[in-house]
């Protein structure tokens, strides 16, 4: 019987306009976002290598000059672009992206100005997570608005219940549809984008972009049956089509529009940080605590002599002032990451923000891609720091005071740029993804199945007539 | 009898459900929003306060020249609690530096407390009115004709002795007044929240803009009521006629705006900020390398030792004490080195207006692509009319380069660069000679700027300052006249479709 009804919804819904409408609209922009991804990945890469060059020379140049230099040098980490974008770009460009470190310290992040342009709005990338998230969401409340007031409506309902059909078998079948019909464009639009992909050279499409294209697959899945639910949900809410369409409309925008926009307001009513003038001023403070305390000749120096016995004192205030800002800092990061954390949580009510966020994991962009930087720079510090030291222990013309600003009182010979460590960014692993994810499955599985719920317990009680 | 068809639909509407829906739809969104925006606008005054006492501190309390650093800080823009603009995108802050024109503004304008709240977007009141009107007038004009086709009313109204026009115009009147009480609701509504928010005060240009930005709405969902009205004249069945509504209005409204930007991202290439600062960084590099080559050609005296000496890469520099001679070898050397900076900044302004150009280039691309959608248009009108728009930042920027020049010439004019007071706040009369400092210190006594606080702060009140120039209305008008007439020249266009449309419509 299900089966049954499920063939002939999938018929209904394949021979419908709104099918068609919603299929073409999908596949055009799957290619024509495909195609500009290529086109925009291949410009960044470019920018990024030039990028990385000149990085690397001068950081050659620093370490063929003055170790010392190189171990206090503040410098950037960039990301570098992800080639796996045309699936999710993760917002990865408004993600604080730029990272400044030095062999003493990690000492924050900042949103990189990098290829953006200023003068243009913010915008999403036409990518498959845009394409099913604004796009394929609508699609999906259009097939399903009408799914029972308009049968109602009809009389079609009153007609298929006066038979021995269970009310369940006839919403199972009609929402399993629903969502079949909304992968069979998925699958095309992702196939279409993949041949374009393989055809154009450009970008090589690897294992782990199948299995990511894979993984998004199913997170399309679940999202489809979250959206499809909903829809049928507007359409046993009211008995008449036009209400059900209003209803869906407005479920939409509220996902789609309200909520995501509205985070920020939320972020900072509810879950207020501290303002970064008032961190500043505290940082101040206890800079002037320990230059008043600090033994006098604390500032004293003497460039040309690394063991001018002021070097010590230099050396000691300037690590005591290096780690009060860090602790201050620190604890700030800290509650950045909680408040974006707590704000995402309360997000969590559109399925839209639950699918971009649960798409981090996927791909390895987003903030799952910033923790993953971020912890792995904290490592890399500490190998960098302990590289130096080696290297100035290994010097007798250094007093060995490290300062974290200044190279006066540490080792001044070259070291050649191949010993040097660099950082280099690892992908998310398999772990770290499955364990950023599973939150994001549950509430999502959890979704589902309370709409699905909610929408049977509203049918068992639906007046047909 | 138009007015009697009007008449009749607004009625219609008036009892409708998406009436309801609509009507509440705005009540919920539009205070919300505002509320926000206001609350968003408070906390960007609040900084721009700070900012402001900050840039004003630093620049009265300064006792050398090379230190006078002047700040321009922008307030926010009032109206931004309406439509943003790229207000969020650029900064409020303007530091004018001898060694560099302004090229971007700064500040806490661009960067959130939080950057990791930078990954979510926020919507405006106009991107709300966007959004919303555009969807009633869709609503409200998807079976403008099918309905009355269904029903068989329209047969029925036909076979009298009514023009298929009148009957047109009754139905285009009856929508407009359903809309409009919701949009002038909005806008009432929006007027309250301001007027009861303390810390807005809005001048009789800004409410002359916000009368022009209401009548933008009215043109803008007048377009959305003809496109409407000519997919309901072509169609024959209501649900047909609201499915593919509901697609234009995805298009226009949520696909055009990122089509437009992500397109012009990919095909109209932009140099990285970070490989620009390279190159800009190897201009520097060749200016200290002079400077150096200067500075060694130069008689090197045989005292070295400074007291309270201050610096800065960008060229501030405070020397307390050193020998006389030392001081007049430092006043040489920015005889030679500030002009020099300021002929290099010029040098690195060729390759940052190239790129800005490229900048530039790629925001006229995309807003050429996003004309084809009503939405964007209607956005670009009203960031013109409440100068949040590019146009406005170009003339701000413009100006501080304006203010740089007569900086500088100021500078030139009373020959700063190379007095002493560029960098000493010691008198000249009061400078000693090595032997001088060798007989002070053997005598342990105090050397004349060893205690920098001593000296005054600089008289600096013949020193010119920003002008802030409000925004010209009809500067802004003449941005947004353009627009406006496509949209009044697509709407003229659109009405014309759906008449012939609706001329041949078959209402059996």
């Amino acid at each position: 019987m299900l089966k049954t009804i499920i063939i002939k919804e999938l018929q209904n819904n394949l021979y419908s306009l709104r099918f068609h409408i919603s299929f073409l609209l999908c596949i055009v922009i799957f290619a024509v976002g495909t195609i500009a991804f290529l086109k925009n990945h291949d410009t960044k890469m470019q920018e990024y290598s030039k990028y990385q060059a000149q990085f690397k020379n001068q950081l050659k140049e620093t370490a063929e000059s003055n170790a010392g230099l190189l171990a206090v040098n503040k410098r950037a980490f960039i990301w570098r672009p992800r080639a796996n974008t045309f699936i999710s770009d993760c917002k990865d460009k408004y993600f604080p992206n730029r990272f400044n470190y030095s062999a003493y310290n990690v000492f924050g992040f900042e949103v990189g100005r990098g290829g953006t342009n200023p003068f243009l709005s913010t915008f999403q990338e036409l990518n498959w997570s845009f394409i099913v998230s604004v796009i394929l969401s609508f699609a999906v409340l259009l097939l399903t608005f009408d799914t029972i007031s308009g049968e109602k409506e009809t009389g079609a309902l009153a007609l298929v219940l006066s038979n021995s059909i269970p009310r369940a078998a006839l919403l199972l079948g009609k929402y399993i549809s629903a969502i079949i019909t909304t992968m069979v464009i998925t699958i095309f639009g992702m196939l279409l984008s993949i041949l374009i992909f393989l055809f154009s050279h450009k970008v090589a499409f690897t294992s782990a972009m199948l299995m990511e294209a894979l993984g998004f697959l199913l997170l399309v899945f679940l999202f489809v049956s979250c959206t499809a639910a909903i829809g049928i949900l507007s359409s046993v809410i009211a008995h008449k089509s036009n209400i059900s369409l209003l209803i869906s409309l407005t479920f939409w925008l509220v996902f789609v529009v309200v909520i995501p926009s509205t985070a920020i307001f939320w972020a900072n009513k509810i879950f207020s940080i501290e303002h970064i003038d008032a961190v500043n001023e505290k940082i101040r403070s206890a800079h002037e605590d320990l230059n008043k305390n600090a033994p006098p000749g604390s500032w004293s120096a003497q460039v040309g002599n690394p063991f001018f016995p002021a070097h010590k004192l230099r050396a000691d205030l300037q690590t005591k002032r290096n780690d009060a800002e860090m602790t201050i800092r620190n604890a700030y990061y800290k509650d950045m990451f909680s408040q974006l954390e707590r704000t995402r949580f309360l997000t969590l009510v559109s399925p839209v923000a639950l699918f971009d966020y649960a798409n981090e994991a996927i791909v390895g962009g987003g903030y799952a891609r910033f923790r993953n930087v971020w912890a792995d720079l904290h490592r890399y510090q500490g190998q960098f720091l302990e590289f130096f030291k080696t290297l100035d222990a290994a010097d007798p013309d250094s007093p060995h005071w490290y300062n974290p600003n200044e190279y006066y009182s540490t080792t001044r010979k070259p070291v050649a740029f191949e010993q040097v460590p660099v950082f280099e960014e690892k992908p998310l692993s398999l772990a770290e993804r499955i364990s950023f994810l599973r939150n994001y499955l549950v509430v999502i599985i959890f979704y589902i199945a309370a709409v699905f719920s909610l929408t049977f317990v509203l049918f068992l009680g639906y007046d047909v007539r | 009898m138009i007015w009697k068809i009007a008449k009749k639909e607004f009625l219609l509407n008036l009892v409708s459900a998406r009436f309801i829906i609509g009507f509440l739809l705005c009540l919920f969104l539009i205070p919300f929003t505002v509320t926000v925006n206001i609350d968003d606008y408070d906390s960007r005054m609040r900084v721009y306060h700070v900012d402001k006492a900050n840039a004003e501190n630093s620049f009265n309390n300064v006792r050398v020249y090379s230190y006078l650093r002047p700040e321009v800080v922008k307030p926010p823009q009032p109206l931004s609690i309406f439509c943003r603009g790229i207000s969020g995108n650029v900064g409020n802050r303007v530091k004018i530096w001898l060694g560099d024109k302004p090229l971007f503004a700064t500040g806490k304008a661009a960067i959130r407390d939080n950057p990791l709240l930078n990954s979510f977007f926020s919507i405006d009141f106009v991107g709300i009115i966007a959004i919303v009107m555009s969807l009633l007038a869709l609503i409200f004009t998807y079976d403008a004709c099918t309905r009355e086709k269904e029903e068989g009313t329209l047969k029925l109204q036909l076979s009298n002795s009514l023009g298929r026009y009148k009957i047109l115009l009754g139905k285009v009147l009856g929508v407009y007044l359903t809309i409009l009480p919701i949009v002038l609701f909005c806008y009432i509504l929006s007027t309250i929240l301001i007027l009861h928010s303390p810390n807005i005060s809005f001048s009789a240009g800004e409410w002359g803009r916000i009368i022009l930005l209401f009548f933008a709405s009215l043109l803008y969902f007048t377009v959305f009521i003809f496109i409407g009205l000519l997919i309901s004249a072509r169609l024959k069945f209501s649900i047909t006629s609201i499915i593919v509504c509901l697609f234009f209005w995805v298009f226009f409204v949520f696909i055009v705006p990122n089509l437009a930007v992500y397109m012009a991202e990919s095909l109209k290439k932009v140099q990285s900020y970070d490989n620009l600062q390279y190159v800009l960084q190897d201009l520097d590099k060749e200016y200290r390398k002079k400077c150096s080559e200067y500075s060694d050609a130069l008689e090197q005296p045989n005292w070295g030792s400074f007291w309270n000496y201050f610096g800065g890469s960008d060229g501030s520099l405070l020397i307390g004490c050193t020998s006389k001679a030392q001081m007049e070898r430092h006043r040489k050397l920015h005889e030679y080195t500030e002009p020099l900076r300021i002929d290099y900044a010029n040098k690195k302004w060729a390759i940052q207006k190239a790129y800005l150009d490229s900048l530039e280039s790629q925001r006229s691309f995309a807003e050429t692509i996003s004309l084809v959608s009503p939405s964007e248009v209607f956005r670009l009108v009203c960031t013109s009319l409440c100068c949040t728009g590019v146009g406005g930042h170009y003339r701000f920027m413009d100006r501080t380069q304006h203010y740089r020049n007569e900086f500088i010439d100021f500078f030139k004019n009373k020959k700063i660069f190379s007095s002493f007071i560029y960098f000493t706040p010691v008198p000249a009369e009061e400078f000693l000679t090595a032997e001088e400092i060798t007989r002070i210190l053997d005598n342990k006594g105090s050397l004349p700027g060893s205690n920098i606080e001593k000296y005054p702060y600089l008289d600096l009140s013949d020193v010119p300052r920003f002008q802030r120039r409000s925004s010209n209305v009809l500067t802004d008008v003449k941005d947004a006249v353009g627009k406006l007439a496509t949209m009044v020249i697509v709407s003229i266009v659109l009405f014309y479709l759906s008449f012939l449309s609706f001329t041949r419509y078959d209402v059996r």
